[in-house]
């Protein structure tokens, strides 16, 4: 389905801000697969998904969609195939337009924009039910400014925007982390459900432990821009928070050891 | 009465202005300084046209035409090389001043004899009313002065109309949210630097019908006209924000043509109270500053006493 090559991205190259934020990460997504993707910070988890949105070319490396290779399109090229989530709640939604008119955008994803109707009473309509499975009330308020909603609400509405047409990949940034606890469980849930009612595709960063284990059938940790564990199958279903942490804590002390090697060849040599 | 009629005619006819205006600065958040080029570009294409015996509506279209060629052409400058947005439109602004010396071949084009949408409403308007004044509320009033109002009323009501009909179909909503949340559009597969390109286009397109009407209301197209459009244009927009205070499309569109119209009309009281027409352009600035600035500074005031209770 979704296939990474061997791509590398480095940020301010040949300066002091120097970053390798992917190095030469390989990674293969089944159909219908929910991946998570969990790592320090820094790691480059939010980059890899930048690199298959489209938000920036990798520097070399290749990244198929659905058969196609998507390594040089545009991100607005992309969009027809990816469905994306954003962690600042107030990335993914116009918020001086109503809701109704936000989802109409969302309802023709990739496709042509003319001078049609953006509002069809027949879309009001399936809007209107949309809507209501979010179960948050907002379907009597769909006429009303998006910025007018809080964090939850309108991640719940950016999700069901992404959503609206199936992607044929779906990527979750974080989406949860700037919210209150109460709403994040609400937004999970319904990631969760929707995932699992369309067979979505899902590739999903996060930071949460819980999450990590409670969702998908795939984790990946990625630490300094590359792959360090991938766990499926059996693996994926014996994994526990207590296991991540501890491998966490092993990258950790790996870590330390190098700078402890580090600080000796500098005693020694210099 | 004649002055008032007149201020109003000339408001209506720059709420083009001030729309094309509302679409730069506030849809886009882009600070379009082509206006003053494009303005005069289309009064002097208008102009020009119309001295050779062209059909005024078709002038004046193609004056809509030159427009939106030049808003393309900031468009382009800024999305596709990269160009900082206040600096394309004064790079295509100071183009313009040569371009239109050159549609013009000198400096002023009188239209004294020549045909205009002006004449034309006149000719209809005689026809209802005859050739004699009209007695209004006990005011005397020409014809031609009536009809040309009413003409216009009517011209910018339907353009308005449908200004506001565009921003509810699938291309002008994209256009609205490419302001509002580029991130957000682009990943709904919108490419950001055309519609820029197509919304300075359009904006820039009213902005020259607007400089169309206005020569052929006052007979006369001159290079140096579109000076202080642009703030005059804002003035205009600030007012109609505080008229209707309202977010909503329609009444902003609505407000927007009002607030032209109460601008000339202060402007015009302001005149006959002995103002220095000189000092104009600089009172208008002092204006946009403080409704610019008055805002943030009464949220600030207010903000105060909270902090000692």
């Amino acid at each position: 389905m979704l296939e990474i090559s061997n791509i590398s991205k480095t940020f301010n190259p040949g300066t002091p801000n120097e970053v390798r934020a992917l190095r030469n990460v390989n990674l293969k997504l089944e159909e219908s697969s929910f991946v998570i993707i969990i790592g320090t910070n820094g790691s480059g988890k939010t980059t890899l998904l930048n690199a298959v949105a489209g938000t920036f070319f990798v520097d070399s490396g290749a990244i198929r969609l659905a058969g196609r290779a998507i390594t040089r399109w545009p991100e607005h090229r992309r969009a027809k195939m990816i469905g994306r989530v954003f962690q600042n709640p107030f990335s993914g939604t116009a918020p001086n337009m109503s809701i109704a008119e936000n989802l109409a955008l969302a309802s023709r994803r990739g496709q042509h924009r003319g001078l049609g109707w953006a509002l069809q009473p027949n879309f009001r309509r399936e809007l209107r039910d949309r809507v209501r499975s979010l179960d948050m009330g907002l379907e009597d308020r769909v006429d009303n400014a998006i910025g007018s909603l809080s964090g939850g609400q309108r991640q719940a509405l950016t999700l069901l925007m992404a959503t609206w047409q199936k992607p044929e990949l779906l990527l979750l940034d974080e989406h949860t982390a700037a919210l209150d606890p109460k709403s994040a469980d609400q937004v999970i849930r319904f990631s969760d459900e929707i995932i699992a009612r369309e067979k979505l595709t899902t590739f999903m960063v996060t930071h949460s432990m819980h999450q990590a284990v409670n969702l998908g059938n795939r984790i990946i940790m990625m630490h300094r821009g590359q792959v360090v564990h991938d766990l499926t199958g059996a693996e994926r279903q014996r994994a526990r928070v207590d296991d991540l942490l501890a491998r966490f804590e092993e990258i950790r002390r790996r870590e330390q050891l190098d700078a402890g090697a580090a600080e000796m060849l500098r005693r020694n040599y210099i | 009465m004649n002055l008032l009629i007149g201020a109003v005619t000339i408001g209506l006819i720059l709420s083009l202005l001030a729309l094309g205006v509302y679409l730069s600065f506030r849809i886009f958040n882009f600070p379009d300084i082509t206006a003053e080029g494009s303005i005069t570009m289309g009064a002097s294409i208008a102009a020009v046209l119309l001295v050779k015996g062209m059909n005024p509506l078709l002038a004046t279209l193609v004056a809509f035409c030159g427009g939106m060629l030049a808003g393309a052409t900031t468009g382009v400058l800024h999305t596709k090389f990269k160009i900082h947005g206040l600096l394309s439109g004064i790079l295509v602004m100071t183009a313009l001043y040569s371009v239109n010396l050159h549609i013009m071949g000198k400096s002023n084009v009188p239209l004294l004899t020549e045909k205009t949408l002006a004449t034309y409403a006149d000719n209809i308007g005689q026809k209802f009313a005859g050739a004699g004044p009209l007695n209004i509320l006990g005011w005397e009033v020409g014809v031609n002065d009536a009809s040309v109002l009413i003409a216009s009323g009517v011209g910018i009501a339907l353009i308005g109309g449908l200004l506001y009909f565009f921003f509810r179909t699938n291309l002008g909503t994209s256009m609205r949210a490419t302001g509002d949340n580029q991130q957000m559009i682009r990943a709904l597969g919108v490419n950001v630097e055309n519609m820029i390109i197509l919304g300075l286009a359009l904006s820039n397109g009213l902005i020259a019908l607007s400089g169309a009407l206005l020569a052929q209301y006052q007979g006369f197209a001159d290079v140096q006209m579109g000076i202080g459009m642009v703030v005059w244009g804002l003035a205009s927009v600030i007012i109609g924000e505080s008229l209707v205070g309202s977010t909503s499309l329609g009444l902003l569109i609505t407000g927007t043509i009002m607030g032209s119209v109460s601008f000339r009309l202060l402007v015009a009281i302001a005149l006959r109270w002995g103002l220095n027409p000189n000092d104009l352009k600089l009172i208008t600035a002092v204006f946009v500053f403080v409704a610019l600035v008055l805002p943030g500074f009464v949220r600030k005031l207010k903000r105060k006493p909270a902090a000692y209770a």
